[in-house]
């Protein structure tokens, strides 16, 4: 799949994930690596950018197993931004549909 | 890669940031180790798995850039900025370079545009003192008329650079929020 685009699906990803729970950067490594070949380490950058543009917080939570970790959260902020990116999305993948369908057609 | 070897390499190519954020990027990435290994993986599986560290501190840095170009208005901040975007990536040479030379030849052309027109009737004075005989009215009406147009063009270029400069960064923004997160078949 096309580099440019896995990388913008990827912050829509981590913004779903978040808006079903609070989830620790391991957690949501995981979750998205589990359904798409990514490169793990890429997704601290994003949760550091969006954090810094008041989409998550953070809080440490202590843990049975291990350190404690980071969780993150999403902020009002974020649950608008995310449905602005998923009605972004949806119009883009309808359109590329469509094109895709009409191609079909002719074919 | 070992544990540590990841976490030094990434550290030395963050050095560019405070102590204080580079512990707090490390942090992220030593939970990320302790709780892959508490799942039973190799220091190496997780280290692979991860991608290479320089790649991380390349996001890490454009990411840094971009905040100092946006809170403090410099052309050095502003040129750090872009190429650290375009360490990002081929991609950007092409969509971030392309337009920030046209818009930096615009500017200047503008601003040289401006200063040289509001300057023009010195020009007209130096060649009256030169060439005593050749002054004409009509050469320094011209000229004072060309610097009042200088002048609206001088501040009008103000303003133009301060938006331009400002939609920029924007733009800069938007195009690494598209790059980031690289992936593995990069």
């Amino acid at each position: 799949m096309n580099v440019q685009f896995k990388k913008g699906i990827l912050e829509i990803c981590v913004l779903v994930l978040l808006e079903k729970k609070d989830c620790y950067g391991y957690e949501l490594v995981q979750r998205i690596s589990d359904k798409i070949e990514i490169s793990e380490g890429s997704i601290y950058p994003l949760l550091r950018r969006l954090t810094k543009e008041k989409y998550f917080t953070t809080y440490l939570q202590e843990s049975s197993e291990g350190p404690s970790r980071k969780y993150y959260r999403l902020t009002t902020k974020g649950k608008d931004y995310l449905r602005e990116q998923m009605k972004e999305w949806r119009e883009f993948t309808n359109a590329v549909n469509e094109l895709i369908e009409e191609g079909d057609r002719n074919d | 890669m070992t544990e540590k070897q990841f976490l030094d390499q990434l550290n030395t190519a963050l050095s560019k940031l405070s102590a204080q954020e580079r512990e707090d990027i490390l942090q992220d990435y030593r939970e990320h180790f302790a709780i892959g290994k508490a799942d039973g993986k190799s220091e190496e599986a997780i280290a692979d798995a991860l991608g290479s560290p320089n790649k991380i501190a390349k996001e890490m840095l454009a990411m840094y850039h971009l905040e100092k170009a946006e809170t403090n208005v410099t052309a050095g901040n502003v040129i750090r900025a872009v190429w650290a975007a375009i360490g990002l990536g081929f991609f950007n040479l092409i969509i971030v370079l392309g337009p920030f030379i046209g818009l930096v030849a615009v500017v200047f052309a503008g601003w040289v545009v401006g200063l040289s027109f509001i300057l023009s009737p010195l020009l007209v004075l130096m060649d009256a003192v030169l060439y005593p005989g050749t002054f004409a009215f009509f050469d320094l009406f011209f000229s004072i008329m060309l610097c009042g147009l200088g002048l609206f063009i001088a501040i009008g270029m103000y303003y133009l650079t301060i938006y331009l400069t400002r939609g920029f960064i924007h733009y800069l923004k938007f195009n690494s929020s598209l790059v980031k997160g690289g992936l593995k078949n990069e």
